[in-house]
């Protein structure tokens, strides 16, 4: 049964029997844990993450990182919130293009600078990350953006329940999330285009041989993250309402930590944005019932996720080595087995 | 809380408070009942009164602007001698004024020769936060109006580089040669060594809103109000959202900020007192003061404590994540959001009752004080000695004191804070 499952489902299903054991182990830790409002909280504030961590799956899958993203899904999150508080009644549509294309824009100085000029990504997203928060420090003028001047429908959006089995609630927000990752999987495994992410990341100089344009492929991956991290900015401004220069701190480091839980290579070739989905939700699930979890003290809630990522990352390898070499063996057993047959 | 049946006036009400000689802090209400009001006291209908012992009737709540009663202290005598008493009361207190004030200007209080030639550094914890951009506002206009010929910088890190941005900027301005360095402290003791080496370089270091935990490397603190007296007030808006019963729990900031720890153990002393015996804290989580983290440990706590009636939050980022977390998943009925907010960021929670009270002070007025007692100081004027008093142009009379939250360190209290609630949160937020 093993053996027919390509490494990536293996590695799916063992982030589910993670889930599931995590959830497990808190149930009996902590009261009152196993409930609808569980999946209703992870839910709601999985959705922005995901979205962060499927932008950052894209660009990692290419051989490339994205530090300027929580720079980028801040800036887009104040910028459209205050071109809705000078225009309240611009259609909402033209509000979610305006966040994806100017996300869109920051993508695209980051894919200039790495895959045009060349410079290494981890650099010029350093760069960005640094540059974009200064521009936005500068663009924001000390303000913040409050909930009192923001349309009602943007401010109940994420919580709008599509769908509500007892306590528990489909959320827009998540929903938003979900569809996107799902598109883009698709995208990723049946398009032939998308395909070449894989192939860039994966084997450069054979990608260049097969005659995929390498700078192009990084460029949109950079593009598309752009658009998926404006995307994000727009749900975190309805999310949270309230937005100052200090918005999406951090976000860098939480997207890579859930691309990498959820199995994506760092070195790039390989992973599922599901994957990222479902280590996004861990990190989550993790880090907030960490907090209920009398146990630890806050001091050390960060070590001890720092800890369960490295752990996950450190076990994925392990797993997947001696997969790799119980594989090897079997078909060599295997070869041996056929070459045994054929050749009295 | 005080009721009076009957005709009321505001001095029948002092005269009350006193009889009942009431422990500091107390709150009182006054409440006239349609009955005429005399001139003799500033009381007002409806509003909080608490009860100091040094000054006798402090106003609360409502205006929140804490102050003294203009003939409390009259008021408090017998009746009969009311009338008599007060023109010699008045008299008196005029003696006293034209005295105190001659005596003190000829030796104390130390009057700030402007026109002065200082090069002055602002630095706030970092760039793009509302409040910070007020002190810079009451800094310019202190600037302004002593004339000083150097120039005010207003400098900081990015928000992601606060700490190593921090440091780097003290060290850059002591090689600059720079006067004095304000310094809002986002990097606990880690700027002792830059700020050490910045005061041996000759520039001298006022903190402000934070400050150095150790107290070295440091002038002098500028308190925006008593960390002791945030602690009460918290415990007692607790109180007044929970009734008197009930379960808080505390939502701070990082959990290695010195401001914050210093409120929320102030305040747990102040839990200590019979008053708040039947209000529990139950936890203390922090949510690194930013808004994603904060709205998800609140949620947390709830679902914690299904009997969770107050979240208090003692940082700005805090208190509006918290009560847009309550307003999403409609618990604003069940727990109540408070702390120390912003106006203009609260005003639409604490309008819908998630957020009925909260309090803060006035950054603007922190920026004046903070930039006349570093004038004062890089100008040789003031020396910084415990015991020190000067004037701060439109806020009065300042005096430099040992802090009582770190000893051997010097700190001058600035205060009061303003308590919001629906009555004046609008007005504040404009």
């Amino acid at each position: 049964m093993l053996h027919r499952l390509s490494p990536q489902t293996i590695r799916i299903l063992a982030l589910l029997v993670v889930l599931l054991l995590v959830i497990l182990f808190f149930s009996t830790q902590v009261p009152n844990y196993l409930s609808g409002r569980l999946f209703n909280r992870v839910s709601s504030s999985v959705a922005i993450m995901a979205l962060i961590a499927t932008a950052q799956t894209l660009v990692i899958l290419t051989r490339n990182i994205d530090l300027s993203i929580g720079s980028v899904v801040g800036f887009v999150a104040f910028a459209t919130g205050s071109l809705i508080t000078d225009n309240p009644d611009l259609h909402w549509t033209l509000l979610v293009a305006f966040s994806i294309t100017l996300g869109m824009f920051f993508g695209m100085i980051n894919g200039f600078f790495v895959a045009v000029a060349k410079v290494p990504a981890i650099i010029v997203t350093l760069g960005t990350l640094a540059l974009f928060r200064s521009v936005l420090v500068e663009f924001s003028d000390a303000k913040s953006i409050v909930t009192a001047n923001l349309p009602t429908w943007l401010i109940n959006f994420p919580n709008t329940p599509l769908l509500e089995i007892g306590t528990l609630q489909l959320r827009a927000s998540f929903a938003v999330a979900v569809a996107v990752v799902l598109v883009v999987h698709i995208a990723l495994s049946r398009i032939r285009i998308a395909r070449k992410l894989y192939a860039v990341g994966s084997n450069p100089e054979a990608a260049e041989m097969a005659g995929i344009n390498i700078g192009l492929t990084v460029f949109t991956a950079f593009v598309l993250s752009g658009a998926l991290a404006g995307l994000a900015g727009f749900l975190f401004l309805a999310r949270f309402g309230t937005i100052t220069v200090v918005a999406g701190l951090g976000f860098e480091l939480k997207s890579v930590a859930a691309a990498v839980v959820g199995g994506v290579n760092i070195f790039g070739g390989s992973g599922l944005v599901i994957g990222a989905l479902i280590g996004a939700i861990l990190v989550d699930l993790i880090d907030s019932s960490l907090v209920r979890w009398h146990l630890v003290s806050e001091f050390w809630r960060e070590a001890v996720l720092g800890g369960l990522i490295l752990l996950a990352v450190t076990m994925d390898t392990l797993v997947m080595r001696s997969l790799a070499v119980w594989r090897t063996a079997r078909s060599n057993s295997k070869e041996d087995r056929r070459a045994n047959v054929q050749s009295p | 809380m005080m009721q009076r049946t009957g005709s009321t006036t505001c001095l029948t009400f002092l005269q009350a408070a006193a009889d009942m000689a009431p422990s500091d802090g107390i709150r009182l209400r006054f409440d006239s009942e349609a009955a005429s009001i005399h001139g003799e006291a500033d009381c007002s209908e409806g509003q909080d009164y608490r009860w100091r012992k040094e000054t006798g009737m402090t106003c609360w709540g409502h205006t929140g602007q804490m102050y003294t009663p203009k003939s409390a202290q009259g008021a408090m005598q017998p009746r009969r001698w009311r009338n008599e008493m007060k023109i010699l009361t008045t008299i008196w207190a005029t003696l006293l004024v034209v005295l105190s004030t001659a005596v003190l200007a000829s030796g104390h209080v130390k009057m700030l020769e402007s026109g002065k030639d200082i090069d002055m550094v602002l630095l706030p914890k970092f760039l793009g936060i509302l409040v910070f951009d007020q002190a810079n506002e009451g800094a310019q206009e202190a600037h302004a109006e002593l004339k000083n010929n150097g120039d005010l910088l207003f400098v900081g890190p990015t928000p992601e580089n606060s700490v190593a941005g921090q440091i780097e900027i003290v060290t850059t301005a002591a090689t600059q040669g720079q006067g004095v360095v304000m310094l809002s402290n986002n990097a606990g003791d880690q700027i002792v060594p830059a700020a050490t080496a910045a005061m041996e370089a000759g520039t001298r270091v006022v903190t402000w809103d934070s400050p150095i935990p150790s107290g070295e490397g440091e002038d002098v603190f500028v308190a925006q109000v008593d960390f002791g007296s945030i602690g009460e007030v918290m415990a007692e808006m607790a109180h007044s959202l929970l009734d008197g019963n009930g379960q808080m729990a505390v939502l701070s900031a990082t959990p290695d900020a010195a401001n914050q720890n210093a409120w929320i153990a102030s305040m747990q002393e102040a839990l200590k007192d019979t008053k708040y015996a039947d209000i529990e804290l139950v936890d203390i989580v922090y949510g690194d003061d930013q808004a994603e983290l904060s709205y998800n440990r609140a949620l947390a706590l709830v679902d914690q404590y299904p009997d969770l009636g107050v979240i208090m939050s003692p940082t700005t980022v805090g208190i509006q994540a918290s009560a847009k977390a309550m307003q999403d998943e409609g618990l604003c009925d069940q727990v109540k959001v408070s702390g120390l907010g912003l106006p203009s960021e609260m005003v639409s929670y604490t309008l819908n009752g998630c957020a009925p009270e909260f309090a803060l002070w006035d950054f603007r007025d922190l920026g004046y004080l903070t930039y006349y007692t570093a004038y004062g100081l890089a100008s040789g004027q003031l020396t910084g000695e415990i015991g020190e008093t000067f004037m701060a142009g439109r806020m009065g009379e300042f005096a430099i004191e040992e802090d009582p939250g770190r000893p051997g360190s010097r700190r001058i209290l600035m205060g009061p804070f303003t308590v919001y609630n629906a009555d004046n949160v609008e007005a504040a937020a404009k």
